[in-house]
Formats: C-alpha cells, structure tokens, sequence
C-alpha cells in the first residue's frame, strides 16, 4: 500500500495532517533540516510529535538532512540518541559520513536520502544503499521511465514528490544563493544556521528567480531570462505511481500555513484511496480532481510569490560581519 | 610529485591542442556538465586516448574526469570513458558522482579516485566513507570553508585539492536554457555556451554555461597562497574548462611562480600579475566560501584590484 507523507512546520500541522489522512510525517530538526529554523521543531516539540502522530496511526520522521559541519556530527548523534528513544521511525538525511554514523550507531532506524542527496542514477541508488539507506528521494527531474527501472532493478524504497519545487538546478547541487548572500548565525544551541544556504541551513534566497538579463562580451542579449522554476502537484501521474508501486507519495510544504497543508493531504488522501478503489478495468477520470486541485494551486502560488519578493529582497541586504 | 601540484581542466581536443601547458603538472580532461558540449572528451573514444597520451608526452599526469549528475542513459558513455581512461594509462579518474564511484571502485580496483566538488564532500566522515571506495584526495563542497576543509583532511587522513583561481561551480542543471533562444544569435549549439555569456541583475552577475551556472567574478587565492602552503595544502586547481587557451597559460604562469616562491618561503606577489588577472577576468574576483563568508566576496588586501575589474 502507498503510504501518504505530509510536511508538519509545527505541532498544529502534525495534528492536522494526521487528521486529514497521512500515513506519515516529517519534521525537522531546530537547525538541522532544509527550512528555516521558523518551520523546524524543538526537541521537545519533537517528543510531542512523535507521540501525536503514534497515536493517530501515522508515522513521525525526522529530517536532518542539512550538511552539517564535521564538528556538528557527534551533537547530531546525541540528538538521534533521544530521537530513537522516543521512538521516531526514521530520519530523512543528505551527508553521507552523518547516514554511516547513524546506521552503525542505530542500525535498526530506517534511513532516507533526501531529495538534496541528489540521486539521479541507479548505481547512486546502490552506493546508498551500501551504507544503510533504505529509502531514498527520487530526485524531481527523473522520468516516469527513470522511477520505473528503479523500482524494477533495486531493492530501495522510491519516494515520489508529489507537491514540490523543480529547480532549474539539481537540488543538493545549487549554491546561488550562498554565493550572493551567507549569513553564518548561530543559534541558542551553537548550531551554525548558514543561513542563505538551502543545503546548509534550510533559507534559500531563490536568487534563480531574479529577472535575469543576458549578456555577452558585446552588450544585451536578452532582457528577460526566465530560469526554470516550477512549482508543481502531481495529478496525472498519481495512478500511474501507484501502479507502478512506489513506496512513498511525498507532500513538501513545511512553510506554508496549517489549513493549506491540511487542504493539500485531504486532496491526495482522497485521491489516492479513491484510486486504489478504482476497478482495475475501468478508467479513472481525473476531471473533478483537477478542478479541486486549481483552488489548492492558486493559494500556494499567491504565497509562494510572495515570499520570493521577500527573500529576494533580503538576499541584497548587507551581511553584518562578525569576523 | 614535486613538492605541490597545480592542474587545470581541459573540455576538448582542441582546446587541449591549442593550450601551452607548461606551467601545470596535472590535466583534468573532459566537460562535467553536458554530453553536447563541443567535441566533449567524455563522448569521443579517440580523443580521448590522444588527449591522455599528449599530456603525458609532455610529462603531466592525465586525469579523467566525469559527469557531474549523470542520469541512467548517461552511464553506458561513462563506462566507456573509464575504459578508455584505464586502457591508455590514466592517472586517475575524477567523480562528481556516488554512483561512478562506485563503478570505478568495483571494475577499475588499482584506479586513484579523486572525488569532485560535486560530490558533496562537507565532513570528515564522509571523506572517511568515500576512502573506503578507494578516493584519494577530494574537492571539497564549494561553499565549505578552510577550516572546515582542515577538519576533513585531519579527520579523514585524506588530501584536499584546492580550486585556487577560476570561475568556481554554482550550479548544475539537467536543462540547457540558452536552446530556448540560439534562434536569435548566429553561434549555436555545441559551441554557443562557450561564448562570455553573463546572466546579470543589478549588481549581480553569474556565468552562465548552458547547463552549469559559474561564478561570475574569477575566485582569485593568489595572494593567499603562502597560508594554504602553510597550511599544508599541496594540490590546487586553475578552473578552466571555459576558458581560452590564453587564459589557461597566463593564469597558469602566475600561479606557478607564486606557488614556488610560496614553497620558498617568500609570500611576495609580483604586482604584474595582477595587471594581467584583470585583463581576464570580466567581472570581478572573490574568494568563493573559504573564509566562511558569502561567496561573491573577496577578503584579502587586494581589494583596489577587485574594484578595479568590478
């Protein structure tokens, strides 16, 4: 059976995603997953999750999928000590060392490479898997095709973005925003927040977005260069995915508000089961789906595009040096 | 191997023809970015056999290097490339790749491996990972600082190759945008993204390759070239993969004087290379992350010169 995996910014979006029909959720880790610090969850707050997403049914993991700094990593371990004792289900993670560490050290914790480990090709797929990932991220760029000679050829539980960003970049493979601003802050634990590092510490400027003009050695070329960006739902593809029998339909949103994110679960929890009802010789009309899903889509993009007018315009801010 | 090592990156047989590459001991030979790039050694058997032989004719060592996102329809070209890199006496093969790592671990066993900054190279612990895959030096991530690269070469016992001057990697993409619009300029694909295309907003600026986003302005380390001698640093990088020829020499030519006389103990820099840096350089210099700080930035006590190209 699929299992549904929601994003949960908070406590309140742990409680709604579990009510509107998640199979699992994630949450990060304060400092050390890929959103802002506003959208992770203390470790208390953690505890709590766990226990609220046990008792609804749902599974609770962990993002810690920041690259960390070698000197984080036996803080990192500490914190999974608790984690496992609480009883998360699995952690979500990107560095390599940090993924071998906690296998040998937790070896029954299921791993999941994140979308930022970037694996884009099969053999990827088994050097992860050598050092302990069970389940990895497929990256958003790969084919229909690509997910199902996956799924055929390996051993590895597929996680399919199914609400998510396609970068014109490789995720994991993107420092634009570094590049124009890095803030190093850090927070009341003495976690380093590299803060305008998506693959660091969760805040991405999105300076991809930025109106681009092209120039060459001689002057303008163009004035407007669009760099690909799309957010996307998956629709379409959802039976298919099913059919195919990937392990996982995963949700992105940790930043937006609680009833959106409510909204979105409700929407592929209904679908998916209203697909996996479906008899097997009769076509599933997709029509009143799509309908539903425009409304879902309008209030995303509204605050997405907000939010990159924001972003942008703190990435031209000045850096306060402390050095 | 001297006493240090400066290699650069080479993208095709006639830029390797055309290039003087006196000053370097090392060549990195192929595009990461894009099988269509123009005569890509990666993609042609031949070249790249008389690529390999013609650097070490000249005395270098031939490195081979490899995909930076290679997709599955992408890895029978990569098999094929590490069989000809191993058949003509390749020195080592580079990956940007775990999956290729992989692969040259398992099929070419007596292979040096050195892992790119693709790679995502950011803790000890994942170098110490990559050395059991038979790596033995690593780029670190590009946006790591020096200090963190110390704590990955003492932790992991492993060396770390420095990019010391050149356009440093911000990005690679599966999606070349320049296609959407060749139409409109007279050069096309394969050789359109070799051209000095810049994308710019205000003042920001990066290149862009087609596939691949560069830093705008050229990471210069020249004057800091004692302190990573210092420091115990002993291979370093001239990023040139789209660059010219001349670029490749003069660049080249700087760097190695400053590195020998850095080795000598004499941390002095010959004020007629900054002259020349200038001239090649279209936007400006940074210094990348390796004082912890935004990437765009340049620390040092050059900033008259960076003004002065900005």
């Amino acid at each position: 059976m699929v299992e549904l995996l929601a994003p949960a910014g908070n406590l309140e979006m742990v409680k709604a995603a579990v009510e509107n029909g998640a199979n699992a959720i994630y949450v990060g880790a304060r400092g050390w997953s890929r959103r802002r610090d506003a959208f992770e969850l203390s470790d208390d707050q953690l505890h709590e999750a766990i226990a609220i997403a046990h008792s609804g049914g749902a599974k609770l993991r962990v993002a810690i999928n920041t690259n960390m700094q070698s000197c984080e990593i036996p803080a990192l371990l500490e914190k999974m000590e608790k984690f496992v004792g609480w009883g998360v289900d699995g952690a979500i993670m990107t560095d390599v060392g940090a993924m071998a560490q906690v296998h040998r050290r937790f070896p029954n914790l299921v791993l999941h490479a994140s979308i930022g480990a970037n694996i884009v090709n099969n053999q990827d797929v088994k050097f992860y898997r050598s050092i302990g990932v069970s389940q990895v991220v497929a990256d958003t760029k790969l084919t229909f095709r690509e997910l199902a000679a996956r799924q055929a050829e390996l051993d590895a539980g597929i996680e399919v973005l199914i609400h998510a960003n396609n970068c014109y970049t490789y995720l994991g493979k993107c420092w634009m925003s570094p590049y124009h601003r890095l803030e190093r802050t850090t927070d009341n634990f003495g976690k380093d927040l590299f803060r305008g590092s998506p693959n660091r510490g969760g805040l991405d400027y999105r300076v991809c977005l930025e109106q681009w003009e092209l120039f060459d050695g001689e002057g303008l070329l163009e004035p407007q260069i669009a760099l690909k960006n799309d957010a996307f739902f998956y629709l379409d593809d959802i039976p298919a995915l099913i059919d195919l029998g990937v392990h996982c339909l995963k949700i992105q949103g940790r930043e937006y508000p609680v009833p959106l994110v409510a909204s979105i679960v409700r929407f592929y929890r209904e679908l998916i089961d209203a697909c996996l009802a479906k008899p097997a010789d009769q076509p599933f009309d997709l029509t009143p789906w799509r309908l539903r899903l425009e409304a879902i889509r309008e209030e995303r993009d509204s605050r997405r595009g907000n939010m990159t007018l924001v972003l942008l315009n703190e990435a031209r801010q000045p850096v306060p040096h402390t050095a | 191997m001297g006493s240090f090592e400066l290699n650069t990156t080479i993208s095709n047989l006639r830029s390797l023809l055309e290039s003087d590459l006196s000053a370097y001991d090392a060549v990195y030979l192929g595009n990461i970015y894009c099988r269509l790039f123009e005569d890509n050694f990666l993609e042609r058997t031949d070249d790249l056999k008389e690529g390999i032989a013609r650097v070490k004719d000249q005395g270098l060592r031939a490195y081979v290097t490899s995909y930076a996102a290679p997709r599955n329809d992408a890895l029978p070209k990569v098999q094929i490339a590490l069989e000809t890199a191993a058949a003509a006496g390749a020195d080592a093969i580079e990956v940007h790749n775990l999956g290729v790592l992989r692969m040259v671990h398992e099929q070419f066993p007596g292979m040096p491996a050195h892992v790119g900054g693709f790679a995502n190279v950011y803790t000890d612990a994942g170098a110490e990972v990559l050395k059991e895959y038979g790596a033995v030096r690593f780029t670190p991530n590009y946006e790591i600082s020096l200090d963190e690269v110390e704590s990955i070469t003492r932790g992991a016992g492993i060396p770390a190759e420095l990019q010391v001057h050149g356009k440093m990697p911000l990005g690679v993409s599966d999606y070349c945008f320049l296609l959407e619009y060749e139409q409109h300029w007279p050069e096309k694909c394969p050789v359109l993204c070799q051209k000095q295309l810049f994308l710019k907003q205000g003042d920001w600026a990066m290149r862009s390759v087609g596939k691949g986003v560069l830093s705008g302005k050229d990471l210069c380390m020249l004057e800091h070239l004692p302190a990573l001698i210092a420091a115990g640093h002993t291979m370093f990088r001239i990023e040139a993969a789209y660059e010219t020829p001349a670029y490749r020499f003069q660049i080249g030519q700087i760097y190695r004087a400053a590195l020998e006389r850095a080795v000598a103990g004499d941390g002095t820099v010959d004020e007629s290379a900054w002259q020349v840096i200038r001239e090649h350089t279209a936007v400006g210099l940074c210094n990348g992350f390796y004082f912890g700080r935004t990437g765009s930035e340049y620390v040092g006590k050059r900033v008259e010169a960076v003004a002065a190209c900005s």
